[in-house]
């Protein structure tokens, strides 16, 4: 398997040469940058084949009795691990179809990991605290990122050609809160994209 | 209608008691209507309120069992891993413990569990839900309106909606209905479309709807008033929150102001029923107090209408007020309007001399018996004339002549109590009565006469009286009263013409006044066509027993009337002044008579009479003697004694041209009437014919015969030959002859006839006078 995962990142990296990166701006209709939301590109509209890794840790802590981060990225079959950060207890828990699992209500201190088999989403609750929120995106390709505070997701490395570039954001108003990019292909150096999208109000919940 | 006095009174009263009445009612009826609007007001307006807050309550309520289930952890699994037979399960258990009427999930991707999707519009169902979190408002399902209430299931982003919904039905709203204090109506309306629709559906659904639209569209807030078909009812609209965006839905709260009004409907009643009584009470006393007033007035009206009719009339006063002060002059006025028509009608029925009843009373009298005899019955009237009333009267003086007729007329009310007495002229008594027989009361009259005539004694003196009466009777539907009058006072004239001291009017005789004048006229024609001729009556001189004159007579053949009476027409003809002509036609007819005889070889004097009226008349005189002249006729003039001469100057010259004419003039009829000795002298007449009243007795002897031979003696002495009318025996010739009488007349000698017999009549005439006439022996006796 490992053998499998280099082979593809020798592939990826002597293709490196014909990559390019791509910067998307999300705003919602008032022209407000949104954060969190997960840029997805599929390269030639398929899924990365080979094992996908992503820099940051698969990791969703509860502290201040909130998840941290909100939305996480991983990919298919990751171990996402959920210590808790508070004094309190919690009982983790995703009814997300082919992500679904419950996490008990475990200590300060307990760390409990729990694998993603299925690409999609899984939310997150607290069944103690339901003002605990979060959102993990399993993702079947190796070019995603989410928006930082400006609005704006860079994917670099993305292999020139034509490629599928999906929106995702808990709150987006639209089916299965996705949206699809209007760009088609990603050439050599940079292609910039701006998406203005609709998000539903959260109040109270 | 209002012609009584009374009506119009209790009409009034009771009429303005019923207008305050009335005004009454209608302000008590306006307070109560709008203390009772006021009233529905305040309490729609409160059950508004307390919709409200049922409303809220009961949305909390399902909010809250909404929001229970939507946490519940293990719901939410269920939910989350599209559990459906556990959901299901989960909120058919929650409705049954929530009493709910429906219950299901509707998730994000618009599935639905827990009802039948084809029972409502999912799509918008879906909208209003994802539009805002907890939405709820009303919303129609399966065709009726519903409160929905959802909560989000969050698992934990949102996956779905629990929704809960009540129905707004009838039995909901009856609810709603029991938290009022009044019974007021409340009904759901929804808007779908245009219409406005409710599930319980009454006559005034439609108007409603209407209302409700406007109400909304207007955004009242407040009960308004709509007329209905079951009346007038207050209605506040209250806006229901629509969970669809083109929906809209109200609570329709109504009130009846019948209703409303019940309660006081005994008040109304009451304030009705006392304006009644009251009206009633105060029509039957104005009824009673206007009768207190309008009865004298009506009792005045009454009697001013009998007093109209002539009648007694006296008004009894029941009060001291003006009304009693009216009725009280009233009664004076009235009592002086009778005594005055009594005075009125006195004086107009009595002679103001006598007191006795005058002609007019006379006649109604006269009336008023005709109107009562019975058949067979007579109404006698007898003018009762007293003679020489003005002899009587320049004696005694007119006061006692008056007192005179009044004493005779009680005297007669004595003797005949049951005759009515009147004065007529002023010297004519008039006494009315009824008889069955006319014979009898002539007799009965001449039979109380005599008592009648005795002197009556005034102031203390004796007069004696004389009467003569003319009776006129009547019946019914012969001469009226006036008529009747009239013919008794002509009855009297002829009885005083015949010197009888009773006489029944004579018709005949009276002929007819109003004829006189064509009579004449008729007369005139007579002398032209011949009607009119002379019958001649001889003459015997009784010294030679020869005929030696005639007296022209007048006769009228009237061709109608036959043979008229001479003394008729002569009067009349003397009356009327055609006395003139008729001498001059008899004159010249005389003359002509005699020329006549004179070829046939006799020669007599032809006496004409003349009308003492003639004699005054120069004219005449003139023309009669210039005419004998003429003819060369021996006339003589007959002049009737009883003739007034009017101016015995001219007279006198007359008679003396006449006899310077040897035109001899004899005085007719002597003996009667105003036969005097200073006429004798007046008058130097050459003849002398003595009345036949005096020849016809002078066999009897007596006074008579003196009478006779004086007068004979007296023309003599006077110078006048003497001629005896009425010489109709032997005997009388004999005595006349005895007596020195010169002519004797009569029908011993020979009757009035024409011309021709008499011609016959002399050429045979001879008599054997009795006494020797030739030996002149009795002359010298």
């Amino acid at each position: 398997m490992r053998f499998i995962a280099t082979l593809l990142l020798i592939v990826f990296f002597s293709s490196k040469a014909l990559a390019g990166t791509l910067s998307v701006t999300v705003r919602s209709t008032d022209g407000k940058p949104v954060q969190d939301a997960v840029v997805m590109v599929y390269p030639g509209g398929q899924p990365t084949r080979g094992p996908i890794a992503f820099p940051w840790p698969y990791r969703v802590a509860q502290q201040n009795i909130q998840f941290t981060p909100f939305v996480l990225i991983v990919p298919v079959g990751a171990e996402v691990a959920f210590p808790n950060l508070d004094k309190v207890r919690h009982h983790v828990y995703s009814f997300s179809a082919g992500n679904k699992f419950e996490l008990k209500l475990y200590g300060h201190e307990e760390n409990r990991t729990v694998r993603l088999p299925t690409a999609g989403v899984a939310a997150i609750g607290c069944n103690i605290h339901d003002q605990m929120v979060g959102f993990i995106r399993v993702v079947d390709t190796a070019y995603a990122a989410k928006t930082d505070a400006a609005g704006v997701a860079t994917i670099s490395d993305v292999p020139s050609g034509s490629v599928v570039a999906r929106v995702w954001h808990p709150y987006l108003r639209a089916m299965k809160n996705e949206k699809t990019l209007a760009t088609t292909s990603v050439g050599n150096g940079t292609t910039r994209e701006t998406m203005a999208v609709e998000l539903r109000p959260q109040g109270g919940h | 209608m209002f012609n009584r006095l009374q009506t119009k009174l209790t009409v009034l009263y009771a009429g303005l008691f019923a207008l305050a009445l009335s005004l009454v009612a209608v302000t008590v009826y306006l307070a109560i209507v709008g203390n009772a609007q006021q009233t529905v007001r305040k309490e729609l307006t409160a059950t508004g309120t307390v919709f409200d807050r049922v409303w809220a309550l009961r949305t909390q309520r399902l909010q809250d069992g909404a929001d229970l289930l939507s946490r519940d952890f293990g719901f939410r699994a269920a939910f989350a891993t599209r559990d459906a037979p556990t959901v299901e399960s989960a909120i058919t258990n929650l409705r049954q413990r929530l009493g709910l009427d429906l219950a299901f999930t509707v998730s994000v991707d618009g599935e639905v569990i827990g009802i039948d999707p084809g029972q409502l519009d999912l799509e918008k169902l879906w909208t209003a839900l994802d539009g805002e979190t907890g939405a709820q408002g009303v919303f129609v399902v399966n065709g009726a309106p519903y409160q929905i209430i959802s909560a989000p299931i969050l698992s934990p982003n949102l996956t779905g909606w629990i929704v809960f919904a009540a129905r707004l039905d009838h039995r909901e709203m009856q609810a709603l209905e029991r938290l009022s204090a009044i019974g007021l109506e409340a009904q759901v309306f929804d808007r779908r479309g245009q219409a406005w629709i409710t599930d319980s559906i009454t006559a005034d659904t439609p108007r409603l709807a209407v209302f409700v639209d406007t109400a909304i569209r207007d955004k009242a807030g407040k009960p308004s008033l709509l007329k209905g078909k079951a009346g007038e009812s207050l209605v506040l609209v209250k806006p229901l929150k629509s969970l669809s965006s083109d929906g809209a839905a109200a609570l329709v709260l109504r009130y009846p102001m019948a209703l409303a009004m019940a309660p006081y409907r005994p008040l109304m009643a009451g304030v009705i029923l006392v304006g009644l009584i009251g009206a009633a009470l105060v029509a039957a006393a104005s009824w009673a107090l206007s009768r207190g007033l309008a009865r004298p007035i009506m009792a005045l009206d009454d009697a001013a209408r009998r007093l109209q009719r002539g009648e007694t009339v006296h008004v009894t006063v029941q009060t001291q007020d003006e009304i009693g002060r009216l009725a009280d002059s009233f009664n004076h006025m009235a009592t002086e309007i009778r005594d005055r028509e009594a005075m009125i009608t006195h004086q107009a029925l009595h002679d103001e001399e006598t007191g006795l009843p005058n002609r007019r009373a006379l006649e109604r009298e006269i009336t008023t018996r005709l109107a009562q005899v019975v058949p067979g019955q007579h109404v006698v009237v007898s003018a009762t004339g007293l003679d020489r009333f003005t002899f009587v009267r320049s004696a005694i003086g007119y006061e006692l002549a008056t007192q005179l007729i009044t004493e005779l007329g009680a005297r007669i009310g004595l003797i005949s109590p049951e005759t009515f007495i009147g004065r007529l002229t002023t010297s004519t008594l008039c006494v009315v009565g009824t008889h069955d027989d006319v014979e009898t009361t002539l007799s009965r009259i001449e039979a109380v006469l005599t008592g009648l005539e005795a002197p009556i004694r005034v102031r203390g003196e004796l007069v004696d009286i004389h009467m003569t009466v003319g009776v006129a009777t009547t019946i019914p539907g012969g001469p009226d009263a006036p008529r009747v009058i009239e013919q008794s006072m002509i009855a009297l004239d002829q009885a005083r013409a015949a010197r009888r001291k009773v006489m029944l009017f004579d018709p005949v005789a009276y002929g007819d006044p109003s004829g006189n004048l064509s009579l004449m006229s008729e007369m005139l024609e007579g002398v032209a066509n011949g009607a009119l001729f002379l019958n001649h009556q001889p003459k015997l001189d009784l010294r030679s027993g020869r005929i030696t004159g005639v007296e022209a007579l007048v006769r009228w053949k009237h061709p109608t009337r036959g043979m008229m009476r001479p003394d008729l027409f002569v009067e009349m003809a003397e009356e009327t002044g055609h006395i003139r002509a008729l001498t001059d036609f008899v004159l010249t007819q005389a003359i002509a008579d005699q020329k006549a005889l004179r070829a046939a070889g006799h020669d007599v004097l032809m006496s004409v009479n003349v009308s003492g009226r003639l004699i005054d008349d120069a004219e005449f005189a003139d023309r009669a003697i210039d005419l004998v002249a003429r003819e060369g006729a021996r006339v003589c003039f007959e002049i009737t004694e009883t003739a007034v001469i009017g101016n015995p100057d001219v007279a006198l010259g007359v008679l003396d041209r006449l006899a310077a004419a040897g035109i001899p003039v004899s005085i007719d009829d002597y003996g009667s009437g105003l036969s005097s000795l200073a006429y004798l002298k007046q008058i130097r007449a050459d003849e002398l014919k003595i009345d036949k009243a005096f020849v016809l007795k002078l066999e009897a002897g007596g006074k008579d015969a003196l009478l006779v031979k004086s007068t004979v003696d007296l023309a003599h002495s006077l110078g006048m030959k003497v001629t005896a009318e009425g010489v109709e025996t032997r005997e009388a010739l004999a005595l006349l002859q005895l007596m020195g009488c010169d002519l004797a007349q009569g029908y011993h000698v020979a009757r009035p006839m024409g011309l021709e017999p008499l011609t016959t009549f002399l050429e045979g005439w001879s008599i054997d006078l009795p006494g020797d006439v030739e030996g002149g022996a009795l002359k010298q006796a």
